[in-house]
C-alpha cells in the first residue's frame, strides 16, 4: 500500500467513533493549558495522559497530538494579549505580539498567529510523512558541537534585541545566560551560586523568570503609572484573519520559520523555545521592513509562531524513528506510544505502519481543528480584555501567582516571579532589554552543557567545532553576520561622499 | 495629588545618575559572581571547562560592561547630555516613563505579603484580599466590581486548579473546614 493509501486509512482511523470529538477537546485542553503560565505542553499532556489509558491506542494519540499542537499555540495568547508568555516558546512571539495589542490590534496578532501557525504544524507534518526516516539519520550527524553552534547562532539575535546600546543588551543577555548556571551543576553534580538554598538546587524556573521579566513588571507599570492607566490593552472583540495581502507580506517570515523550525525541532533537546527565537532573528535579517521588528511587526509574530508550531513535526523525527525525544512534550508521547505497544524506531513504519499513520493523519486534523476551536477559546479571551483595568491587572497577577505555584507545587516560583518583575522594572527603567536577558536564559542551557559535552567528547581540543562541516557552518554563519554590519559601516565610510541632493519640495 | 516620590525631577540629571547607577550595579554584581563562582569545586578531569568556567566568564563579562557602560557616559558627558530617560535603548520602547515610586513599593509589597499568606493563610483567603487590594492600588473601581472581582477571581481559579486541574491548591486556616465540608 502506498503513503497516500495509508494516510487515507489513517485518515479513517483517526475520524472512526468520537475521533473528531475527542481531537477537538484536546486541543481546546492545549490551547487553556498553553495559555496558564505553569501548565506548559508537557504539562497538559501529561495531564491528559491518564485519560488516555481507557481510549484505543489510535484516539489516544491523535488526542495527546490534539494536546501538544493546542499547548504550542496556546502560549501566544496571554504572550499577545498580555505580555504573559504562557508556554516558554511563545516568549518570542510577544516582542512584536504586545506592541500589536498595544496599538489596537490584537485581534490581528492573534489571527496571524493561527493561521501561520497552522500553516507551520501542517507542512512540518507532511515533511515529517514524507522524510520520517531519512531525516532520522540526519538526526544522528546533530551532535553536541551542533546543537551548541545552533544556540550560539541563536545567541547573535542580542545584537537585533539592544537597540542603540549593544553593550546593555550584551549585559542583559549575560544575565541570562548566567542564571542557567544556577543549580545543581548536570555533568558534574557541584552547586553552583545556589547560596546555600536547597530551593535552587533544580536552578531558576525558567517560565517564572519570563513572566516576572515581561507580565510582573508590565502590571507593576500598569499600576504605577499616574497617567494613561489602564492601557493594558486594546482591541477588537474577535478574531481578525488575515487577508490575502497580509499573508503575502508575511509569507517569507512564515517560509523561515517552518525551516527554522522543522531543522531546530530534528535537534534532540533544542526545542520550541530556541526555535521561535532563531527564527525571529532569521525573519528579522530576512525581512524587506527589519526596522519594523519589535515595534508591532507581523513577520515579528509570524515567524516565531511558525516555528513553534513547525517544532511539532521535527520534534516526531527522533522521537518516532530512533526513540530520541527532543523535547518533554515529545518525551510524554514517546512514553504514551510505549504504553499503547508501540516501540519506536527504525522499524516503526513497516512494523507498525496503521497506528503510526493514524497519528499522522491525527496530527494533520488537529492542525486544521485549530482553526475553529482557537477562533472559539480566543473570542473568550478577548472578551476578558474589556475588563475594566484594575480587575484585568490584579486578575492576571493572581493568574500569575497561582500559575506558577501550580507548575510545582513550590512557593518559590511565584516569588522568582515576584523578584523578575522587580528585576524586569530596573531593566525597563534603565533601557536594558529584559528580552535579551529571555535569550540567555532560554539558550544558556543549551550553550554550556553542550559546550562542555563538545569538549568533553574532543578531549579539549576546540577543532571540533571546525572540523564538523554543519557546526562549523553555523558558526561561521555567527561570525558572517556579526561582522557584516561593521564591514557594511566601513565600507560606506571609505566611499567618497555623494554630492547633497537638492531639495525635492521647497520645504 | 503631587507625589513626592515622583520619578519625574530633572530628567536629564536623573537619566544619568540612573545610568551611573546601573553600571556600577553592573560592576559590583559582576565581581561579585566572579569570587563566589571562585568557590565552586573543580569538578572532574575529563571536563575541560568544569563547572567553574561559565559562571566566571559570564560575571567578568557583566562587569566589563558595567565598566564600558560608565566609561561611555563619562566620555559623552563631555560632549552632550544623555537622553531624558532610560529611552533609546531597545527598539520596541520596552522603557518605563513617568510614574509613581510609592504606588511601585506598594504593589510590590502587596504581592510579597500575599505570597506570604498563600500557604498559611490559605488561597481562598489570601487571593480576594490581594485582588481586592490590587484594585484599591489602581483606583477607579466601581463599588460593585470591588466586590465582585475578587470573588469571582478566586472562585474561578479555585475552581480551575483544584477542581480541573486536580492541582492541590492551599487551603491554610481553612483545611479542616474545606476537609469536613468533602
Amino acid at each position: 500500500m502506498g503513503v497516500l493509501d495509508q494516510l487515507l486509512a489513517g485518515f479513517g482511523q483517526a475520524l472512526s467513533g468520537y475521533g473528531l470529538l475527542i481531537m477537538a477537546a484536546g486541543v481546546a485542553w492545549g490551547i487553556i493549558g498553553g495559555a496558564i503560565p505553569g501548565i506548559s505542553g508537557a504539562v497538559a499532556m501529561a495531564l491528559a495522559l491518564p485519560y488516555t489509558f481507557s481510549m484505543d491506542a489510535a484516539t489516544a494519540l491523535v488526542m495527546l497530538a490534539g494536546v501538544w499542537a493546542g499547548a504550542n499555540y496556546g502560549g501566544s495568547i496571554p504572550a499577545i494579549l498580555m505580555r504573559m508568555p504562557g508556554t516558554p516558546g511563545s516568549a518570542a512571539a510577544l516582542l512584536d505580539g504586545y506592541e500589536l495589542t498595544r496599538q489596537g490590534h490584537a485581534a490581528k496578532a492573534l489571527g496571524i498567529s493561527l493561521v501561520c501557525g497552522t500553516i507551520g504544524g501542517l507542512i512540518s507534518i507532511i515533511v515529517l510523512i514524507a522524510l520520517v526516516l531519512p531525516l532520522g539519520n540526519l538526526v544522528l550527524a546533530f551532535g553536541s558541537p551542533e546543537v551548541c553552534a545552533l544556540a550560539v547562532f541563536g545567541l547573535t539575535l542580542i545584537a537585533g534585541l539592544s537597540g542603540t546600546s549593544i553593550v546593555k543588551g550584551l549585559a542583559a543577555g549575560a544575565f541570562g545566560l548566567l542564571l542557567t548556571a544556577v543549580g545543581l551543576d548536570t555533568l558534574t553534580g557541584s552547586l553552583r551560586l545556589t547560596f546555600g538554598r536547597t530551593e535552587l538546587l533544580s536552578g531558576i524556573d525558567i517560565i517564572s523568570a519570563m513572566v516576572g521579566l515581561f507580565a510582573v513588571s508590565e502590571m507593576f507599570y500598569q499600576l504605577a503609572r499616574p497617567a494613561r492607566r489602564g492601557e493594558v490593552v486594546a482591541g477588537a472583540a474577535s478574531t481578525a484573519f488575515p487577508t490575502l495581502r497580509e499573508l503575502r507580506a508575511v509569507w517569507r517570515a512564515t517560509m523561515v520559520g517552518t525551516v527554522v523550525g522543522l531543522i531546530v525541532g530534528i535537534m534532540p533537546g533544542a526545542g520550541a523555545t530556541a526555535s521561535s527565537f532563531v527564527a525571529y532573528n532569521e525573519a528579522k535579517r530576512w525581512s524587506k521592513h527589519p526596522e519594523l521588528f519589535g515595534k508591532g511587526s507581523m513577520e515579528g509574530v509570524a515567524a516565531p509562531e511558525t516555528a513553534n508550531n513547525a517544532v511539532q513535526g521535527g520534534d516526531l523525527v527522533p522521537t518516532l524513528a530512533l526513540g530520541i525525544p527532543g523535547s518533554n512534550s515529545a518525551a510524554i508521547m514517546l512514553a504514551a506510544l510505549i504504553l499503547h505497544g508501540i516501540i519506536p524506531g527504525p522499524f516503526l513504519l513497516t512494523q507498525q505502519s496503521p497506528l503510526v499513520f493514524t497519528l499522522f493523519a491525527g496530527l494533520i486534523l488537529v492542525n486544521f481543528l485549530m482553526i475553529p476551536v482557537g477562533v472559539l477559546i480566543l473570542r473568550g479571551c478577548l472578551l476578558a480584555l474589556r475588563l475594566p483595568p484594575p480587575s484585568l491587572i490584579a486578575s492576571i497577577l493572581a493568574i500569575i501567582v497561582i500559575g506558577t505555584y501550580a507548575a510545582d507545587l513550590f512557593l518559590l516560583n511565584p516569588i522568582l516571579a515576584l523578584v523578575f518583575g522587580v528585576i524586569g522594572f530596573g531593566m525597563r527603567l534603565t533601557g536594558f532589554p529584559p528580552a535579551a536577558t529571555v535569550l540567555g536564559l532560554v539558550l544558556g542551557f543549551l550553550v554550556e552543557s553542550e559546550l562542555r559535552r563538545s569538549l568533553i567528547i574532543s578531549h579539549g581540543s576546540w577543532a571540533i567545532f571546525v572540523t564538523r562541516p554543519i557546526a562549523a557552518t553555523l558558526l561561521a554563519l555567527t561570525v558572517g553576520f556579526l561582522l557584516y554590519p561593521l564591514v557594511l559601516n566601513l565600507w560606506r565610510l571609505r566611499r567618497p561622499p555623494r554630492p547633497a541632493a537638492a531639495p525635492a519640495s521647497g520645504r | 495629588m503631587h507625589d513626592p516620590f515622583s520619578s519625574a525631577a530633572d530628567p536629564a540629571v536623573s537619566a544619568l545618575r540612573r545610568e551611573l547607577t546601573a553600571a556600577g550595579v553592573l560592576v559590583a554584581f559582576g565581581l561579585y559572581i566572579v569570587s563566589v563562582a571562585r568557590r565552586i569545586p573543580l569538578g572532574v578531569a575529563t571536563d575541560p571547562l568544569g563547572p567553574r568556567f561559565f559562571p566566571i566568564a559570564l560575571g567578568a563579562l557583566i562587569a566589563l560592561c558595567g565598566v564600558l557602560l560608565a566609561s561611555g557616559l563619562i566620555l559623552a558627558r563631555g560632549r552632550a547630555r544623555p537622553a531624558a530617560t532610560g529611552k533609546g535603548s531597545d527598539p520596541d520602547d520596552d522603557t518605563v516613563g513617568t510614574f509613581s515610586v510609592s504606588r511601585l513599593v506598594a504593589a510590590i509589597v502587596l504581592t510579597a505579603l500575599y505570597l506570604a499568606a498563600f500557604e498559611p493563610l490559605g488561597y481562598l483567603l489570601a487571593t480576594p484580599l490581594y485582588v481586592l487590594s490590587v484594585m484599591l492600588l489602581h483606583r477607579g473601581s466601581a463599588p460593585g466590581t470591588l466586590v465582585l472581582t475578587p470573588l469571582v477571581v478566586t472562585v474561578v481559579l479555585y475552581a480551575v486548579f483544584k477542581y480541573g486541574l486536580l492541582i492541590p491548591v492551599p487551603d491554610g486556616i481553612l483545611e479542616p473546614l474545606l476537609r469536613r465540608g468533602g
